[in-house]
């Protein structure tokens, strides 16, 4: 588009999966709760409150540390960040400053096939504010306090990012890094993962004015917020005008950001240690006990293991998605783990949930309970390998079986009942030719002169006389020598 | 009384800038009192500043306590969420109603 290099920094609120609150010992589930039905004198910072950190968040925030591959810090504590603002009644918000939980780290993105890492600043802890609505045509706004003091870890990048893409790119591994850690629920819907966005333009070395696109809720909005942001930010430069440093919104509908008024115009947070809440000195036991919690298997694991299957990038990901997708419905890496001995069979497990098994879940077909699903995949493999089952029929027995709760005793005899398996028996096949070639002798004609398309059409003839029923490949290879034969 | 050897200046925008920030109204006619008292505060805290305080960590803290935690578990602290709405301002629809902010 031109010759400016963006610059871009993200930072990304991450809802911890926790019970309670941050400071407070009040259910934390607000999705779908009346409004301030889930506070406490805590959460409304009345005179005397003592807020008393829980546990489990920190337990998750050394977890995402891990996932980001480093160590969490041993000291952290907590500071009171000042600014009025009804969604926040304490007139402070608690976090951490300097000594955060989670420092350094990485992210490793993919862009063209090329692997790119970036940086991790730094991850600190920090509760969440409430939450206000403005009625329109009102000279009001309205405040539920459902929110204030949900537990958050802000993760920030490093500056390192250079396109829309590869925001994007870092915005969903950090998604994945942070599910399979089992950090968060991770509901973007319900802003479980929250992204604002800092992006600068500039012709040399030398930064250029950012401005920063506060809250956005999936990947494609940090996509295409950046890309507004970019193109917006190129031509102001082009016209000689100048970047004003500001907070900007996105606005989903008409794709674009827009200036946001800011919270307050004098930005100073004056910030100070908080006397409440004693600062945390993790032990070697506690790091170690989290560290050995961690799942053995991560995303980058995977795709190495998935790579050796001889499997493309694209599938690796749609596998490594799915087990987000399907969350306890069933788990689809295991089962391939579980036979990487036998490649074949790994790769075919690995093929069939990508191309059968995902788009029949997610056209609500899934009824049969987990423990059946090995043993299904391993029955059509065994039956389509001894080539009694077409790749047709395989796909609607596996359909046919997999929306009843339970499997049949034996697949096979199932199959054969149905009438899912092939005739691969030649004698049989051999006369239903022997009749199809009879009955279409202008086809037969064609195929004489060199015309193998009438072939297609013998094959069809064949399979409808048959049912269905007959192995396609067979009946080819016998119009083949019966003509020959003529 | 303590000797306040120099003095901090305290100008009438930064009073009103500190009001703004601490979401406070003062009336004009406060402003020089303000001004005057702050600077004597701050000038009060700089004596700290003679105090070499080199190769010592900064306190943060004075209980001494660390690594005050809870379980993840509600707890019911008596007031209910009812009772605890009571306190605002003014409610609407169990939200509490405050002056236009957008």
């Amino acid at each position: 588009m031109s010759d400016f290099e963006p610059t871009i920094g993200i930072e990304c609120h991450v809802q911890l999966k926790t019970k309670t609150k941050l400071f407070a010992a009040v259910g934390n589930d607000a999705r779908e709760a009346e409004p301030n039905t889930l506070i406490s004198h805590i959460c409304l910072g009345m005179p005397g409150a003592l807020p008393y950190l829980n546990e489990q968040a920190v337990d998750l925030a050394c977890r995402a540390a891990f996932a980001l591959g480093v160590e969490p810090q041993k000291f952290s504590k907590f500071d009171r960040k000042h600014y009025f603002y009804p969604d926040l009644p304490k007139g402070y918000q608690i976090t951490q400053l300097h000594h955060p939980i989670v420092l350094g780290g990485k992210v490793k993105i993919k862009i063209d096939g090329k692997e790119k890492p970036i940086g991790v600043t730094r991850a600190h802890l920090e509760e969440d504010a409430g939450k206000n609505t403005h009625p329109e045509g009102k000279d009001y706004s309205l405040v539920d306090l459902n929110r204030a003091g949900t537990p958050l870890l802000e993760i920030v990048s490093e500056p390192d990012l250079h396109s829309a893409q590869e925001a994007k790119a870092y915005a969903t591994e950090l998604y994945l890094l942070m599910k399979y850690a089992d950090v968060t629920e991770g509901d973007l819907y319900h802003g479980n993962m929250r992204f604002d966005v800092n992006v600068s333009v500039s012709k040399d070395s030398k930064l250029g004015i950012r401005t920063e696109t506060k809250n956005l809720n999936s990947f494609k909005s940090v996509e295409k917020a950046i890309e507004y942001e970019i193109k917006r930010q190129t031509e102001l430069i082009q016209k000689g005008k100048a970047v004003t440093q500001e907070t900007r919104g996105w606005d989903d509908a008409k794709q674009k950001t827009t200036t946001q008024r800011s919270k307050e115009e004098a930005h100073d947070y004056r910030y100070m240690p908080d006397p409440d809440i004693p600062p945390l000195e993790l032990t070697d036991k506690f790091i170690n006990k989290v560290k050995s919690e961690m799942p053995v298997m991560m995303p980058d694991d995977w795709r190495y293991k998935l790579k050796g299957l001889g499997l493309n990038d694209q599938q690796i990901e749609i596998l490594i998605q799915s087990e987000l997708e399907l969350q306890d419905k069933i788990s689809i890496l295991p089962l391939i783990e579980q036979h990487l001995s036998d490649k074949a069979l790994a790769k075919f497990l690995a093929n069939w949930n990508v191309n059968v098994f995902l788009p029949l879940v997610r056209e609500g077909k899934l009824k049969l309970g987990k423990d059946y699903h090995l043993a299904l995949e391993k029955s059509i493999y065994d039956l389509t390998n001894q080539n009694k089952l077409s790749s047709t029929n395989a796909k609607a027995l596996f359909e046919k079986l997999i929306s009843q709760e339970k499997l049949p005793e034996k697949v096979e005899d199932y199959a054969k009942a149905k009438g899912y398996i092939q005739v691969s028996d030649e004698s049989e096949i051999a006369k239903i030719v022997s009749d199809v070639l009879t009955a279409n002798p202008q086809a037969v004609e064609d195929i004489k002169k060199g015309e193998m398309k009438a072939t297609g059409f013998l094959v069809g003839q064949v399979m409808k006389a048959s049912r269905g029923q007959a192995n396609p490949a067979l009946a080819q290879k016998l119009i083949k020598s019966q003509i020959d034969k003529l | 009384m303590y000797n306040i050897s120099h003095m901090s200046k305290i100008s009438k925008d930064d009073v009103l800038r500190l009001a703004k920030l601490s979401n406070i109204y003062i009336d004009d006619s406060q402003i020089d009192a303000f001004a005057k008292d702050l600077a004597e505060i701050l000038g009060y805290v700089e004596m700290l500043g003679e105090v070499d305080v080199s190769g010592l960590a900064p306190t943060e803290q004075v209980t001494g306590l660390k690594n005050v935690m809870r379980p993840d578990k509600v707890i019911d602290y008596g007031p209910s969420p009812k009772e605890l709405l009571k306190n605002a301002p003014a409610q609407e629809k169990n939200q509490i109603k405050v002056k236009r902010v957008l």
